[in-house]
């Protein structure tokens, strides 16, 4: 049978297996996932929608011009910028740490084939979001547009010829770095996420610098072409991002010549840098997998023959976790710090939870990215007046709410993300933490101390900076700390507990374990708690403000600021009541879930 | 069969393999014996062409490594000591794919793994998701999956671990007709008695460098130990201090 044919059978077969499992365990799940994808859809295909329309019926944006066609280039170039990324991230785990890699690099399968089987799947898991994601602002953007009927067929192959490009690109930086630098492969992720970042941040800032000249004290339209010149790198004529943006406008106006022109510009660049790296994966794969298994930067190495007579640092009166920590790597401040910022858990599970923050911390694909998004948003916020002279008023009052909304949707992230896969990370190992000397309770109440510390710290630290920086006053900077507080508690609990009752411990990938049933139901409940909080805690506190603003209420104030503190105190009142709940209803149920755990 | 040149194989620094020369004739079942860390896997490894060696020639049944990879993997088998089974896949599905991975015809294959089925007792769990299967199961697929095309080479690492009594017996038997029938056998393992009673000729590595290969006879005389393996082993691998120090 021909190599390719029998791995898309290998495919199929694995993806009809897996369905039918899961349709045997419970059709709740495969439904629940379709309906929570289904919303989500939706949700952003109506506000794209709306986008589209305001901007064309009451701002008078021509969609086929150039305004709308940065927004499309900026698009698909972020798309691009993250697949590079995520493609090779998922490449490299695939094609050199995955226990398939050993068996079939042992077996008489051309190397291609298998970086074909291993590129298709990749890309396939790394796009899959954008499928989530930006078709509904293509097909909002289509429908606003009243785009003809090849405009639906051709934009899924735009999108298929497109990701072939980012998804080779990431693929030959993985062989290229796994063969070249075997030993500093994460370094140099590290040293590209930075530079990524870097240059984001100095675009920002520029945008940053310019946005209240631009914006306020000129003409609007010179004011908007010359910020428009900010986005020029995106319209670069040799990027494929463009020639899709361009493509599908022309789709729009109808031009079809011109979009089959980009249509087949996108495949063939696209199929020809799949080439080369399918032609590379035959010279570097094999190469690639022996320099990394023998020369690379393997711990296990240096520890294994470091000689009979080396024996491991004592514990002399220090913290017991220093001995432990000298047989790899060097003890790190971080953990001492740690250690002392969890004064009030149990000692025993404090040891875990070091070992919990250990994983972590040496894993920079994880806090890599929650980095990226602190160190914008920390950007963003330190620089919010250059935007906003006059901070006082509706500014003051709606961005500090738009702020608290955004640093909890990046608590929801992160405990989603990172915390709920951190009992299912224990994997096969579990029955050692069964078999330990202490309560499996203690274990869970460990992992929510952890994450809500974590938590607590830099949602906490963002939203001061934030208020501060917006010159809010004493009070609803308490109150923001405590909505923070709430939902850092209140989310934990969430992953923490539901962590516990749908654990996953054959997955070793926290991403794959984030995006299953589990972890997408944890995301959707941790959405519903955020609204929830932010509506009880946050929002009567800003309506207040905000109904005190306005003239024709300028004689009822006293009325309103009694009627409003009373919402203000039922709604923290409730919003406490909210989050011990949900701190205290997961994790009992996490807790019955584990101590009923067999291993 | 197989045929290892002067091989070495660095990791870093650290010198896994080093100068190793074996010539393994057709239906010799040859037992690679030595202590954790003395080379076994990663000498495995070069066979199967997972890994290159650092200096020296590794061919199997002719063919270079190197040269002709897939020419000379189609003629072995590896079952690692950690073996992957593709956990949504039946065992049928899974002894399929293998035997087309081999490019075998559709009538041989469905023969063959009828055979097999019978050979390792698969029928009751034969069509249920490997996910469920236990140790034994698990490993009697592998064998099955592994002999399925009809290697002319079978490298097996560490194949009784986890194993009962019933299965050793019968892999035991299994690995030596396989011997009698042409294959070549490359075992390696702890199991000290399975290899005593198997092995045709048996080698010893430590710390990368070959200390002992032929039969169990020459190796008795080489460590001047008349008595079972497990002796002539341990004699052989004893640290270098000791052998001064207690002749």
């Amino acid at each position: 049978m021909n190599q390719a044919l029998l791995f898309q059978k290998l495919r199929l077969r694995l993806l009809r297996n897996s369905w039918r499992a899961m349709t045997q365990q419970s059709s709740m799940r495969p439904l629940t996932i379709l309906l929570c994808s289904a919303i989500v859809w939706t949700f952003i295909f109506a506000i794209s929608w709306g986008g589209f329309l305001f901007l064309h019926t009451e701002v008078g944006v021509p969609l086929t011009g150039e305004i709308v066609g940065i927004l499309l280039d900026l698009l698909f170039l972020s798309l691009a910028v993250l697949l590079v990324f995520s493609s090779g991230l998922i490449l490299y785990g695939s094609l050199f740490a995955s226990p398939e890699t050993a068996f079939l690099l042992s077996s008489p399968v051309a190397v291609d084939q298998v970086f074909a089987y291993k590129f298709q799947g990749a890309v396939a898991f790394s796009s899959w979001a954008f499928l989530l994601l930006g078709t509904p602002i293509l097909i909002a953007y289509g429908l606003v547009c009243e785009a003809a009927w090849y405009f639906y067929v051709l934009l899924p192959l735009f999108f298929l010829g497109f990701v072939l490009l980012p998804g080779a690109l990431g693929g030959l930086a993985a062989l290229l770095i796994v063969n070249y630098v075997p030993k500093r492969r994460k370094q140099v992720l590290s040293v590209c996420l930075t530079a990524l970042v870097l240059v984001l941040a100095g675009w920002l800032y520029r945008m940053v610098q310019a946005a209240p000249t631009e914006l306020w004290r000129e003409e609007m339209r010179e004011a908007v072409t010359r910020l428009l010149s900010y986005f020029q790198f995106t319209r670069n004529p040799l990027a494929p991002s463009h020639w899709v943006s361009l493509g599908l406008r022309r789709v729009v106006r109808g031009e079809i010549g011109a979009a089959l022109y980009y249509l087949a510009l996108v495949w063939s660049n696209g199929l020809f840098l799949y080439v080369i790296a399918a032609a590379a994966s035959t010279r570097l794969y094999r190469r690639g997998y022996n320099r990394m298994t023998t020369g690379g930067d393997l711990q296990r190495f240096p520890v294994l023959f470091r000689g009979r007579n080396h024996k491991p640092a004592m514990d002399n009166g220090r913290l017991p976790l220093a001995a432990v920590g000298k047989e790899n790597h060097r003890e790190s401040w971080m953990d001492y710090l740690l250690y002392a910022v969890l004064v009030f858990v149990n000692p025993r599970t404090r040891l875990l939870l070091i070992k919990d923050f250990r994983t972590f911390r040496r894993d920079p694909q994880q806090w890599g990215q929650v980095l990226a998004f602190c160190g914008l948003m920390l950007l963003y916020f330190a620089n919010i007046r250059r935007f906003v002279e006059d901070v006082s008023g509706p500014y003051q009052n709606s961005i500090s709410f738009l702020n608290l909304c955004a640093v909890a949707l990046l608590l929801c992230t992160y405990t989603g993300r990172f915390v709920y896969p951190m009992l299912s990370l224990e994997g096969r190992r579990f029955w050692i933490l069964g078999l330990l000397p202490l309560k499996r309770e203690q274990l869970l109440w460990g992992k929510f101390a952890f994450s809500m510390t974590g938590g607590c710290l830099i949602a906490g630290g963002l939203i001061l900076v934030s208020d501060l920086m917006l010159l809010m006053p004493a009070p609803p900077i308490l109150l923001h700390l405590l909505t923070v507080v709430v939902l850092a508690a209140g989310l934990s609990g969430l992953s923490v507990g539901l962590g516990a009752c749908m654990p996953n411990f054959r997955e070793r990938d926290p991403s794959k374990i984030a995006a299953g049933f589990g972890g997408t139901l944890n995301l959707v409940a941790g959405l519903l708690f955020l609204l929830l909080i932010l509506g009880l805690m946050a929002v009567p506190w800003h309506m207040e403000a905000y109904l005190t603003m306005m003239p024709f209420l300028s004689d009822r104030k006293s009325e309103v600021a009694l009627l409003s503190e009373g919402f203000i105190g039922a709604g923290v009142v409730l919003g406490l009541l909210a989050g011990i709940a949900c701190v205290v209803l997961p994790l009992r149920a996490g807790i019955r879930a584990l101590r009923e755990m067999e291993f | 069969m197989i045929k290892l040149d002067h091989v070495s194989k660095k990791y870093g620094a650290k010198m896994a393999v080093q100068d190793l020369s074996l010539d393994i004739a057709a239906g010799e079942l040859f037992a690679f014996l030595g202590p954790n860390g003395a080379g076994k896997t990663t000498t495995i490894k070069m066979l199967c062409g997972l890994l290159f060696p650092t200096s020296g020639a590794v061919s199997i049944g002719g063919y270079d490594l190197r040269r002709d990879g897939d020419r000379a993997r189609q003629l072995l088998s590896y079952v690692p000591d950690q073996p992957f089974l593709y956990e949504k896949l039946t065992g049928r599905e899974f002894l399929q794919f293998i035997a087309d991975m081999y490019g075998l015809p559709r009538a041989q294959s469905a023969s063959r793994i009828a055979e097999m089925i019978e050979l390792f007792e698969l029928h009751e769990f034969i069509d249920d998701l490997t996910e469920r299967y236990s140790h034994g199961m698990r490993q009697r697929t592998v064998f099955a999956a592994a002999l399925v095309h009809e290697p002319r080479v079978l490298i097996v690492d560490e194949p009784t671990v986890g194993l009962d009594p019933h299965s050793v017996r019968r892999l035991k038997d299994l690995l030596r007709r396989q011997a009698d029938r042409g294959t070549t056998v490359f075992l390696s393992s702890h199991s000290l008695d399975v290899v005593e009673e198997l092995a045709d000729r048996i080698a010893i590595i430590e710390h990368g460098r070959l200390v002992a290969c032929g039969t169990l006879t020459a190796l008795r005389e080489q460590a001047a130990v008349d008595g079972p393996l497990e002796d002539v082993f341990l004699t052989l691998t004893r640290p270098v201090e000791d052998k001064v120090t207690k002749p």
